[in-house]
């Protein structure tokens, strides 16, 4: 149940940026979409692995794939669609507590968790960048394949 | 085409960049849009060189006629919609380049496009920072009070803004404001986590949308832009962080 009420929050949030960026209504419904499933996937990911980032990494990979596909469908810029996806999985807990395990002067707990940060946005990064390789070099195949033909 | 047209093109064709650059576009795609257009319009070389803050043009005819035009950027806003109607005008130069009164009059139309009001953007504060509260594990009354918080900051921000005030500094003052009504509105009893609270009001200051633009920056090789959009999302980060340091330094939770 819990899980359930986080996604439709999720949703709800990139619905949210998805405004605030002024993204016309006629594609919010693609933003909630993706919010949704980012977060479906990083939990049943999580669920299996029990590894955060890896959990990240996943979840970025499907919603930048998606984003690419409903570009195309839709005929936007794929950013329009891809930041209101992403907006779920950016660790904003995790930010928050590491700045409170640095004012109350915990040491351990403070590097512990800026390694989690680091590492979970280094996840979302480096989904992101494997997406963008993966379409360009695809996209350079099918040319040549035209081309050629 | 003039000398004096070619002028008039590229000053419009650089409007329709610098409104991408500055409704956040990355480099790449603000590059090739001014490059393709330029050549719809005759022009057999574009050199294109674009940084977050500016955009250098220089064009060449098959006329021997060499432009060159610069911009300087510095105010951005969001405005995914503004971007989607600059592609869309540049996919449509490309097919068929319109006369120069056409391309200005529609370079206008889009500069003059209203997004949505301020009072929808003021709600979808409060919603946000409600529904991530909620998301990372705040109760419902915390969703109440991260709502609330979400409009003061909103109204911070926006005040700040008209006052000019350094982008730093407007971050600083707002998580504190929002740190502050946090910790006021639990000691009144309309919620119970402060943490949760300001979880929600973080998603909203987090520059999430200029991190995921300089890193896609830097993937297709304009490596300086990523790094100047990278550092400056870092000291936003830095500054909302010490804001609500801060708060949370006079008022432990």
């Amino acid at each position: 149940m819990r899980d359930v009420i986080q996604t439709i929050m999720g949703m709800i949030g990139a619905v949210g940026f998805a405004t605030l960026f002024h993204v016309r209504i006629n594609k919010l419904w693609a933003c909630a979409l993706g919010g949704g499933l980012s977060w479906v996937v990083y939990l049943v990911v999580l669920n299996r692995t029990d590894d955060k980032a890896f959990g990240l990494l996943a979840s970025t990979l499907t919603v930048g794939f998606l984003a690419e596909i409903l570009a195309r469908v839709l005929k936007t810029p794929v950013t329009i669609l891809l930041v209101p996806m992403l907006i779920p999985l950016i660790p904003g807990g995790d930010l928050y507590y590491t700045t409170s395990y640095l004012v109350r002067d915990m040491a351990e707990e403070f590097a512990e968790s800026l390694n989690l940060v680091i590492r979970e946005a280094g996840a979302i990064a480096f989904g992101i960048i494997m997406v963008t390789c993966f379409v360009q070099v695809t996209q350079q195949l099918y040319n040549r394949f035209k081309v050629s033909k | 085409m003039t000398r004096d047209e070619l002028e008039h093109v590229l000053a419009a064709v650089l409007d329709v960049g610098e409104m991408m650059l500055t409704s956040g576009a990355e480099v790449n795609r603000v590059e090739n849009t001014i490059k393709r257009m330029m050549q719809a319009y005759g022009c057999n070389r574009v050199d294109v060189f674009t940084i977050p803050s500016n955009i250098v043009v220089s064009v060449q005819t098959m006329e021997e006629v060499v432009l060159t035009q610069t911009r300087r950027i510095a105010n951005y806003e969001t405005d995914m919609y503004k971007i989607e109607r600059c592609n869309a005008l540049s996919r449509r130069v490309c097919a068929e380049p319109p006369t120069l009164q056409e391309l200005k009059n529609v370079v206008d139309q889009i500069k003059q496009e209203k997004g949505y009001s301020s009072l929808t953007k003021l709600i979808t504060y409060g919603v946000i920072s409600a529904a991530f509260s909620v998301f990372f594990g705040g109760s419902w009354s915390d969703g109440v009070a991260a709502f609330v918080c979400g409009l003061l900051l909103y109204v911070s921000a926006e005040a700040c803004g008209r006052l000019k005030v350094q982008r730093i500094i407007l971050n600083i003052v707002c998580s504190v404001l929002v740190g502050l009504g946090a910790v006021l509105l639990t000691s009144l009893g309309i919620g119970q986590s402060v943490d949760k609270i300001i979880i929600g009001n973080i998603m909203l200051l987090i520059p999430g949308i200029a991190l995921t633009t300089s890193v896609r920056d830097m993937i297709s090789g304009d490596t300086v832009s990523g790094m100047l959009g990278l550092c400056e999302a870092l000291i936003r980060a830095l500054a909302i962080a010490a804001g609500f340091a801060l708060v949370l330094w006079q008022f432990p939770v």
